[in-house]
């Protein structure tokens, strides 16, 4: 089964050279992201050095998948050729409880974007046989559980 | 007569909003019309520096202009990249090597052809990038191109400033109320608010005129110690960059922040401060950009470029004329060149209708990557 969002083509390589780790655990249903082996900070998704201690060690580790939109859009291009849906669709810079941020758009396909501070739990898509994390924002799943009309729970957009 | 290192030559090509030509014959064109205005000869060039877009096309302006440009021999020959802030850095070091005795006659180049036949610009953009590493991961995300990395950008500092949404619009019908009186802007049809409302969105809040107008063509600058025209020369006073490391980490702005003191320090070096600048070109690759550098770079207090945007202080007539040729949003987006050649026209008097009076101080700024490398220029005329 495809991905909501996207083509095939831009599924990224399990061995990719730099976030194979975050991949390699993705596939397994777990958020993993790296750490300083030395003195523990978060480090960024490419970052070989750390830039508190120096240390040249780099600690992939399991994190809680929960974390607050940072900031968040409304794509309304939709890339021809690239882009599977007809509608607009969120992007979001997600900052996890562990202290990353990484970006992502939603888990299930959505015409509206989050707003900045809303909290979001991560699951995965899967683009090709890539997974990658994707948010479910928490407010609206909560909203859906109570209310019978899905429409009227839709979040309002970022701006 | 030698004196010191001076801006002597500005060669521009129409901007083509329509695919047709290649960046070197841009590029070609440009040093001749250069040449020409500097009333120099190409056998008196000795240095040729180039820049051009990153990562998009195999075609891309390179050293090989050397040879196919029609130069002799030189004694500077350099591609330069920082990205957008690459040509900033181009002037930079032509007018060191020259303070340096390395040469005498520098071309500073830049050509870009991105307008190709059945694909917009930005469609050009969003297909490169590639599957690999964070950027990978981010365009299997729906990041495709620049427009929605910006906008990413915006509402976090819509946010955090408390700017008024409002001010994005007002920078952008700002642009093109000074491009409606730039024979070189690209989209010169007035523009009001509604209309600028009416205007497609891209990826919230940037619409399809808060982003930069691509074009094919090609600016040069001949920066020299020789001044055949010395009346017309511009003295680079201050230079100064800024790679600033935005941690993406809780507890930091990651996407804003940066850039200031490539501002001060430069400003510093020419002996000036902000009052004494007459006109401001920024590079803004995106419309909310404008009000972002306007408060890195000191020309705004925090949180308050969007109040100068509404209430037209970067307007015709304002207290601090902006982007003055309708930026790369009206006019044309020749990356770092764009601002460029906007001052050399402005301190010259160059400017037509749209001219700011007695303007003789300008800041240049460029900027490269995800808000990732500034710098500054302070331009005077002689």
């Amino acid at each position: 089964m495809s991905d909501w969002l996207v083509v095939d083509e831009l599924a990224p390589d399990v061995a990719d050279a730099v976030l194979a780790p975050l991949y390699e655990a993705a596939a397994r249903g777990e958020l993993s992201m790296p750490f300083c082996g030395a003195c523990g900070v978060p480090l960024e998704l490419d970052q070989d050095v750390c830039d508190a201690c120096r240390a040249r060690e780099v600690a992939w580790r399991g994190v809680e998948p929960r974390g607050i939109v940072h900031s968040s859009t409304l794509v309304h291009r939709r890339e021809a050729g690239l882009i599977l849906v007809d509608h607009p669709y969120p992007v979001l810079d997600v900052e996890l409880d562990s202290g990353h941020r990484v970006v992502m758009t939603t888990l299930t396909s959505s015409t509206t974007a989050p707003g900045i501070g809303d909290p979001v739990e991560v699951g995965f898509r899967h683009v090709g046989s890539t997974a990658v994390p994707a948010a479910r924002v928490v407010r609206a799943q909560l909203a859906e559980e109570k209310i019978t009309h899905p429409e009227a729970t839709i979040p309002e957009g970022s701006s | 007569m030698s004196t010191g290192p001076a801006i002597v030559g500005l060669g521009v090509t129409p901007m083509s909003t329509t695919p047709g030509g290649t960046a070197l014959e841009f590029a070609a064109a440009a040093v001749a019309d250069c040449l020409r205005d500097a009333a120099v000869g190409i056998e008196e060039i000795d240095g040729l520096l180039v820049c051009s877009s990153q990562g998009v096309r195999p075609d891309r302006l390179g050293i090989g202009f050397a040879k196919g440009g029609g130069f002799g021999a030189l004694r500077l020959l350099e591609h330069v990249e920082i990205k957008g802030a690459s040509t900033a850095a181009m002037l930079d070091r032509a007018v060191l090597a020259i303070a340096a005795g390395r040469a005498h006659s520098v071309l500073c180049v830049f050509a870009d052809a991105p307008l190709r036949p059945g694909r917009r610009a930005g469609s050009t953009y969003a297909h490169s990038g590639g599957t690999d590493g964070v950027r990978g991961l981010e365009r299997a995300g729906g990041l495709l191109g620049s427009v929605p990395t910006y906008a990413l950008l915006a509402n976090r500092y819509l946010a955090v400033t408390g700017t008024d949404p409002a001010a994005i619009g007002a920078v952008a019908v700002t642009a093109r109320r000074w491009a409606v009186d730039n024979p070189r802007a690209v989209n010169r049809e007035p523009l009001d608010v509604a209309g600028y409302l009416a205007s497609t969105m891209v990826a919230d809040p940037l619409r399809v005129l808060d982003c930069a107008r691509p074009v094919n063509g090609a600016a040069a600058v001949l920066v020299s110690d020789r001044r055949p025209n010395s009346h017309r020369s511009l003295i680079v006073r201050g230079a100064s960059f800024e790679h600033p490391v935005r941690r993406r980490r809780a507890g930091g702005e990651s996407w804003f922040g940066g850039g200031g003191s490539a501002a001060s320090d430069a400003l510093t070096a020419a002996g000036m401060t902000h009052a004494d600048i007459d006109v401001v070109q920024l590079y803004d690759p995106f419309s909310i950009m404008t009000l972002c550098l306007l408060e890195e770079y000191g020309f705004a207090k925090p949180g308050n470029a969007g109040a100068m945007a509404l209430g037209g202080d970067l307007a015709p007539g304002g207290a601090l004329p902006t982007n003055t040729g309708g930026g790369a949003l009206s006019g044309f987006y020749l990356q770092g060149m764009t601002p460029v050649v906007e001052a050399i026209e402005q301190l010259r008097g160059d400017a037509g209708a749209r001219q700011v009076p007695e303007a003789r101080t300008a800041f240049v700024s460029g900027l490269g990557g995800r808000n990732d490398h500034h710098a500054a220029l302070v331009l005077e005329a002689t």
